[in-house]
């Protein structure tokens, strides 16, 4: 019965998609809450919009992190469940659109997976701006990628202050070194985690160990931010009409950011 | 060890870099002033793309405003260019279905490239000139103006900030877009946003409410119908607003035209504005919202040797005054105080809103009017001009202004064009006369007199509250290429109709029986016109039910099999 409802609504999500037990963090020792369900208010609000399809939720998650860490590899292997060892820089960013079911409610992940490069540092504020999840990937064998973590931490906080984002330290290519120094890397990094804030995971794209888990722990965990977000504004506020503040409408009238140019253009 | 096989091959073959791209553009030009070369095409990207000397001259001339407008701050305006050399090319299956539902006013242009322009001027002490000076050109053969009008007004104002990887990475969002598919909710990334567009179908009906409560993107209200080509009418009529139906009728039988105004924001909207007053026709003859003296069709167009070119053109430097005097129809737009020149609009009705003759028209009268001795066909819509002057007065928001005006020219033309459509529908031949085993019949001639005929009895003024002399008007639009443009596309969708009826009466007949007194001969020739009929099924794009193509390749099979071996061996084999 349940499922006839699930597939009447959400006809595109794949069974690998669909969320029902809350996702666990990877480590003790950095993660993002101390929970170990959803927060109740969550389940009883999806319990009971089931029926209903408002309230869409959409969350923009941005990927970002050193050049050759392997952040495209990571998006691919969770979307297209591909591993390609060649390496092809990333020209400015690439998008995937991810769609999961959580709690029986219909979820959107928008994953930016943005160019590593340092010539392409001048279109991060576009790219960045409204992102409510951060993921930061950085290379376990090559330490450098990691002290960079916080560099870059700090440019996505700029372009999306006062709100908070949600932030994962992702290390890759676990599969390139042996246990002993994974351990050790991962020791290190977790101490960053920690003063990021984030909740760490070790993965490796070529196998795909821990890809399925890491992303669906984000993906629970944003859409818990996301209805938390929906049910505060609306106990405020008129019901929001979108969560996920990064879609543009065209033909209405202007958008906030080309009133403000226009704004500036007329001082000029 | 898992590689690249493991990804989509089939995805990575069909679309190579750039494939996605070039669905929706041609190519972004960054256009700037040299102090010794004047404008300058300073790169193109992406890269790999060649531009004619022609065109690119073109587009370096276009993307600045003409003369010394002063168009301080940032403008952005839209201009249209020939095609250098023919880029016809093999038709694919995504152009067949960009095009299947699209409605002719948003075809792909295959002879034109319109250029959104997004020009920057501000005061930079620190360059010689003292100014910065810039233009970001869209250049793409799709006329959806206001859409990449909001493109480049995304992406232009990046890459003036934030240098040319803002072009490589915007580029690289559009590369990853679906294509133009009509009638599909579509999801564009650019530059960490996220559009929703809905291209309207020729189905579509118009008015019709946009944003459907549609599973998904329920809350994010996709494109909506007309807005990536709409112009808003109003804004950009306001200073004619008196004169609305006289324009109407001149696009309508592609006259010469010309738009003069202070800045190109304000010449191109207005002739983009005239040439969608007769959607859902489409405007055939040339337009150009902004063209200059530098244009490579300069002298053809003002050549005095011969009669004005039907082309509709939007001019800003005070020398076409001279150039375009001995043109029939001038619409000039003077300074415009745009919002208050419209303000208490008393000419609207009252007859002190006389047209201008036009050699009245000195260098350097701007006064804003309509400059013509062109004597309409049709009456003024009064009615219509009161409760839009009501509107007036009553500071009626623009856009509900705008709206209004839509609508009204959507049924005017709408009026016009059913009587030709219900004239074309009598020329079909009858179902009875499709006979399987004859050529198909052909559509009977258009006679303009018999239409006319049909016009006297039975024409717009059965729909439309508008009177006037409306065959006089038919016979001026049978003349024009607008018209001519418009029935052989009609004829051909009509023909496309008659031959998929053919063949569905062909697979319902009995061909074995038929072939019983046959001789061999005549039974090889229908195998071969069998199979001709089939190939012209995918060749011509016919819309035919797949049931009809399984009997017609199942009654060749029988056919065949009713001749002696030798034969059939040879006929397979051909």
């Amino acid at each position: 019965m349940e499922n006839l409802d699930v597939n009447r609504r959400m006809i595109q999500v794949h069974k690998d998609r669909v969320v029902v037990g809350f996702p666990q963090a990877q480590t003790k020792n950095a993660r993002i809450d101390e929970k170990y369900d959803f927060d109740p208010r969550v389940r009883q609000s999806c319990a009971s919009e089931r029926a209903s399809t408002v309230g869409l939720k959409i969350c923009k998650m941005i990927i970002i992190g050193d050049m050759a860490v392997g952040k495209t590899c990571l998006v691919n292997r969770f979307c297209k469940k591909a591993f390609d060892r060649d390496y092809k820089a990333t020209i400015g960013v690439d998008f995937e659109v991810e769609r999961f079911e959580i709690l029986n409610t219909p979820f959107t992940l928008q994953m930016w997976d943005t160019a590593g490069q340092e010539r392409f540092q001048c279109i991060a504020s576009a790219y960045y701006r409204g992102a409510q999840v951060v993921v930061i990937v950085f290379d376990v064998s090559e330490m450098r990628s990691l002290a960079s973590a916080q560099s870059w931490l700090e440019a996505a906080q700029k372009e999306n202050a006062g709100s908070q984002l949600l932030t994962f330290l992702v290390g890759t290519k676990k599969d390139l070194v042996t246990d002993a120094i994974y351990r050790d890397v991962e020791h290190e990094a977790i101490k960053v985690a920690k003063g990021l804030h984030a909740e760490y995971w070790g993965v490796s794209s070529k196998t795909g160990e821990n890809v399925k888990e890491l992303f669906t722990r984000i993906a629970a965990l944003s859409f818990e931010g996301a209805v938390l977000r929906e049910l505060e504004k609306r106990q405020f506020a008129t019901p929001p009409k979108t969560i996920g503040s990064s879609s543009f409408r065209i033909g209405s009238t202007s958008t906030q950011a080309s009133s403000k140019q226009k704004l500036a253009c007329c001082k000029m | 060890m898992e590689t690249a096989e493991n990804t989509d091959t089939k995805e990575v073959l069909s679309v190579l870099p750039w494939d996605q791209f070039s669905e929706w553009m041609h190519c972004v030009c960054v256009v700037t002033f040299d102090l010794e070369l004047g404008q300058a095409l300073e790169f193109i990207y992406p890269n790999h793309i060649e531009l004619s000397e022609s065109e690119r001259s073109n587009i370096c001339y276009l993307a600045f405003p003409d003369s010394n407008s002063g168009c301080m701050g940032d403008t952005q305006y839209c201009f249209r260019i020939r095609k250098g050399r023919s880029t016809r090319r093999k038709l694919t299956e995504s152009d067949y279905l960009c095009s299947k539902d699209c409605p002719v006013t948003l075809l792909k242009d295959d002879t034109h490239y319109y250029g959104y322009v997004y020009f920057r001027q501000v005061r930079d002490k620190t360059l010689k000139r003292g100014y910065f000076q810039k233009s970001v050109v869209l250049l793409s053969s799709l006329p959806y103006f206001n859409f990449f009008k909001d493109i480049a007004d995304i992406i232009a104002p990046e890459y003036f900030d934030n240098g040319e990887p803002c072009l490589e990475a915007a580029c690289h969002d559009i590369d990853q877009w679906p294509s133009p598919v009509p009638g599909k909710p579509l999801t564009l990334p650019l530059m960490g946003m996220i559009l929703h567009v809905r291209i309207p179908t020729k189905q579509d009906k118009p008015g019709r409410k946009l944003i459907e409560a549609s599973d998904n993107v329920a809350s994010l209200a996709p494109f909506t119908l007309s807005s990536i080509n709409r112009i808003d009418l109003f804004e950009s009529l306001q200073g004619v607003l008196p004169h609305i139906h006289l324009l109407w009728e001149l696009v309508l039988l592609g006259e010469p035209l010309v738009v003069m105004a202070p800045s190109p924001t304000v010449c191109a909207s207005t002739v983009l504005a005239l040439v969608s007053s007769i959607s859902p026709l489409r405007c055939y003859c040339d337009y150009r919202p902004f063209f200059t003296i530098h244009d490579s069709e300069f002298k053809e167009y003002t050549t005095k040797t011969q009669a004005p070119p039907r082309v509709i053109l939007g001019v800003t430097n005070p020398f076409f005054a001279k150039t375009f005097q001995h043109w029939p129809h001038i619409v000039r737009i003077g300074d415009m105080g745009l919002g208050n020149s419209g303000g208490s609009n008393p000419s609207l009705l009252s007859n002190d809103s006389k047209l201008k003759k036009t050699s009245k028209l000195k260098a350097l009268d701007s006064k804003t009017g309509v400059y013509t001795k062109y004597k309409p066909f049709l009456k003024k819509d009064k009615l219509f001009l009161k409760t839009f002057a009501k509107g007036l007065a009553g500071k009626r928001p623009g856009t509900a202004q705008s709206t209004l005006l839509e609508r009204h020219f959507l049924e005017l033309t709408q009026s016009f064009i059913i009587p030709l459509e219900r004239y074309l529908a009598s020329l079909m031949p009858l179902q009875k006369c499709i006979s399987p085993l004859r050529a198909p019949p052909s559509l009977k001639p258009f006679r303009p007199e018999e239409f006319f005929q049909m016009v006297e009895n039975n024409g717009p003024q059965l729909t439309s509250g508008t009177k006037g002399d409306w065959v006089g008007l038919y016979k001026r639009f049978i003349q024009s290429p607008n018209f001519e443009q418009w029935f052989l596309r009609r004829r051909s969708e009509i023909e496309a109709k008659i031959m998929s009826l053919h063949l569905v009466a062909l697979s319902e007949t009995d061909l074995e029986s038929w072939c019983y007194e046959k001789s061999e001969v005549e039974i090889v020739d229908m195998v071969l016109r069998l199979r001709q009929k089939i190939s012209m099924v995918t060749s011509h794009r016919l819309e035919v039910p797949a049931a009809t193509l399984e009997r017609l390749n199942n009654q060749i099979t029988s056919i065949t099999d009713s001749l002696p071996p030798d034969l059939r061996g040879i006929l397979i084999k051909a």
